[in-house]
């Protein structure tokens, strides 16, 4: 079960407005160590922006984000953020590697040792092949595989993940849920996750929050007590994860009624 | 493309090329248009032989044309990237200066050479004062919407990288803007040239501008061709060169 | 809000040049007060002077864009419509688009010596070739879809023309039309600087080599307004006439 460490993430009733309208309301959260947590609901109930305020790109109207106990103010570089639109969070003019090394710049490693760093992240997440390649050039999968590589450079505890894989295809979703997972196991990573995909939920969390829109809240969470390593056919026909997916898929039907 | 069907279009093209020189040789020869204008490429060819003999004064008059083109074109590219970086990156400063320089750019550039000529007299500084005056603008604006243009994801990218001003500039704003700005470098170079002979027809100095000028006032329709094939030379060998570095440099937009 | 931020930069230049000349009591042969300026702009245009040089102008630059523009236009219909036409043109047209138009000032000269037909000639020379460039990539890139229809509906080669290619690509034809029009009055202005003795440029000219400023400034002035009026005039009738399609066109260029 989970670690009962104090909170690495904390939401201490935050409110947040965008454009006169109440995106979020009163979230209460808190994240532990070395957590998995994933974030559901419908369009439109602020789980986006939920992420974007643990990633201090947004800030709160009332309430905080707090990180290691800190209130956040900006990003941080523990703090990686995996954007969905992968396409645009590249930069196109540089290649795989050049991409990855713009964290290790932002970090200021000296360029002695970047090199034999980006050989390495791009091997961890199966790039190794296509370091010269341009964004232009790469896969939407192997896009996406590119920008978790740049993120593990900042060496990060904390990766907040906004529907990574909602844009890719179902085999490399799968594909890439397993291989994230294994990367956060050996890193030993934080992960709030976002998604619209109740199963994708299930099957990467230790925890699954449900949010309502109008204004965003947090109505229910999940906890999900399967066991780990997951795998894709035996965790998806668990009798467990069939009741979770049940539960959660009427919580969220009941919800558009 | 497939490029085995592409080679024999190249050559007739080039046959057609041929045949419009061959028509002008005729037209020349029989004398359907005075030759007191149109010199038949002979003698065009001709004198582009003598002027580059020695004792001939093509070198002299070309490389200063070139080198006016060039010295220009740079200030003016440095300039413009510099100013349209800085406008680029701020909402303020468009804010301010956009309209004055919207207003100043459909200015015809040459309008600004008698301005030049009070400040600066029939000199070379003049000359270059209006090439650099007149090819900043496509740089400059150019920079400044590629520099504005960023997706705005890469901005969020940069401030989760924590990513300083100068930073953000250098890796992000600026490589987004190379497009931009190497087609604009590319069209200031033709402006710069056409500036030069400008330049150089007003200040009566060296110079291809000059010297065409002078074989008209005289008659020597040979040399008056020689000199525009010259500058159309120039202008296609300045245009090619940069069309290659261009293809280079933007290998990554590929497929 | 954005308007008054834009003249703050003029505004306070006017001013700080007007107290600088007053200031210092300068006499200069080759600057002038605001208001010298002003006054000299007055003077032009109540005898006349400013406007008939701007009528010359625009009457060179607009028979240099209906010659040149129009030949361009010609030749991009046929050249976007057969592609083997387009190939065999490739390398005289990369041959003689680089010669600067300037350039055929002193042949032009020759020819025709001082006056309007020199100065059209070149400015014809100058508008073939955006409209030529642009034209010919408006009329090639017609969905091939279009084209088809007019074949199935077996129409004549002009009303294929009329009815199908130039409504297609009439927005971008704009923009080609639309740059042209600038060449032509930067072109004239040029020919008018350089050698002809006529128009605005010439105006230009005459006031500097009479040492003048303040008329040499009130011609520029007026100059820089006359080029970003026409320019404004034809971005709001592109806007008007295509809208969306229009911005669309000027992406595409």
């Amino acid at each position: 079960m989970r670690p009962q460490a104090p909170p690495l993430i904390g939401f201490e009733g935050v409110s947040l407005s965008l454009g006169g309208r109440l995106i979020l309301d009163d979230i209460r959260l808190s994240i532990a160590r070395q957590e998995f947590l994933c974030v559901v609901g419908s369009s439109g109930c602020g789980k986006t922006t939920l992420l974007r305020l643990a990633a201090g790109l947004l800030r709160p109207d009332t309430g905080q984000v707090t990180y290691a106990g800190n209130a956040v103010t900006g990003p941080a570089r523990e703090v990686a953020v995996v954007f969905q639109d992968y396409g645009r969070a590249l930069l196109p003019w540089r290649s795989a590697a050049g991409n990855v090394s713009l964290a290790l710049e932002a970090a200021g490693v000296p360029r002695a040792q970047r090199g034999p760093r980006i050989a390495a992240l791009l091997e961890r997440v199966g790039l190794a092949h296509a370091a010269d390649r341009y964004p232009a050039q790469l896969s939407g999968g192997m896009q996406q595989r590119l920008q978790i590589a740049r993120c593990l450079a900042q060496e990060p505890s904390v990766l907040l993940m906004d529907e990574p894989f909602g844009a890719l295809d179902a085999m490399t979703r799968q594909s890439l849920q397993d291989e994230i997972l294994r990367l956060v196991e050996a890193s030993g990573n934080t992960v709030l996750f976002v998604t619209h995909d109740l199963e994708e939920a299930i099957y990467l969390g230790d925890r699954v929050v449900a949010m309502r829109p109008n204004p965003g809240r947090i109505a229910e969470v999940f906890d999900i007590p399967l066991p780990r390593p997951r795998h894709q056919l035996a965790t998806r026909e668990d009798p467990e994860f069939l009741r979770l997916r049940r539960a959660l898929f009427d919580f969220i039907q009941e919800e558009e009624r | 493309m497939k490029q085995g069907g592409e080679l024999p279009w190249w050559i007739a093209s080039i046959g057609v090329a041929l045949g419009i020189v061959l028509l002008w040789q005729v037209a020349a020869d029989r004398g359907w248009v005075s030759p007191i204008f149109l010199p038949g490429p002979d003698r065009a060819l001709a004198a582009l032989r003598e002027g580059f003999a020695a004792g001939g004064d093509l070198t002299l008059h070309v490389t200063t044309t070139i080198e006016h083109m060039l010295y220009g074109w740079v200030l003016a590219s440095v300039i413009g990237i510099a100013l349209g970086a800085l406008i680029g990156s701020s909402r303020r400063t468009r804010d301010y200066l956009g309209p004055t320089l919207e207003f100043i750019r459909p200015l015809p550039a040459s309008a600004i050479a008698p301005v030049a000529i009070a400040f600066l007299g029939l000199s070379q500084p003049m000359v270059l004062a209006v090439i650099a005056f007149g090819s900043v603008w496509p740089t400059l604006l150019a920079t400044a919407h590629g520099v504005a243009s960023v997706e705005p994801r890469l901005i969020e990218v940069a401030r989760a990288l924590r990513l300083s001003r100068l930073q953000v500039m250098f890796k992000i704003a600026l490589p987004n803007a190379v497009p931009d700005i190497l087609a604009a470098l590319r069209y200031g170079l033709t402006v710069a040239l056409i500036l030069a002979v400008v330049g150089e027809m007003l200040a009566g100095q060296e110079g291809l501008g000059h010297r065409i000028i002078l074989a008209a006032r005289s008659f020597r329709s040979p040399d008056l061709f020689a000199g525009v094939i010259l500058l159309g030379l120039i202008g296609f060998t300045s245009n090619a060169l940069l069309a290659v570095a261009e293809r280079r440099l933007l290998r990554w937009q590929g497929r | 809000m954005r308007f008054p931020r834009g003249l703050v930069v003029p505004l306070l230049a006017l001013a700080a040049a007007e107290a600088a000349m007053r200031l210092s009591g300068l006499e200069s042969d080759s600057i002038a007060p605001p208001s010298a300026i002003a006054r000299a702009f007055a003077t032009a245009l109540a005898d006349g002077t400013l406007l008939q040089a701007t009528g010359e102008t625009l009457g060179a630059a607009a028979a240099g864009l209906g010659l040149g523009g129009g030949a361009g236009l010609l030749l991009a219909i046929a050249l976007g419509l057969s592609p083997a036409l387009a190939r065999l043109m490739r390398v005289p047209v990369d041959a003689f688009r680089p010669i600067p138009s300037v350039a055929l000032i002193p042949i032009a000269l020759l020819a025709w010596g001082f006056g309007f037909p020199m100065e059209i000639a070149i400015v014809s020379f100058a508008c073939f070739w955006p409209m030529l460039i642009i034209g010919q990539a408006a009329i090639a890139g017609i969905e091939p879809r279009l084209l088809e229809v007019a074949r199935v509906l077996r129409l004549s080669l002009p009303a294929r023309i009329g009815k199908i290619v130039l409504p297609a690509a009439l927005p971008r034809l704009f923009v080609a039309f639309r740059l042209a029009t600038a060449v032509s009055l930067i072109v004239a202005v040029t020919v008018e600087i350089t050698t002809n003795p006529l128009g605005l440029g010439y105006g230009l000219m005459q006031a500097q080599q009479a040492l003048e400023p303040d008329r040499m400034f009130a011609f520029l002035l007026w100059l820089g307004l006359v080029g970003w009026g026409l320019n404004a005039l034809l971005l709001v009738a592109q806007r008007r006439l295509f809208g969306r399609a229009g911005w669309v066109a000027e992406e595409v260029r």
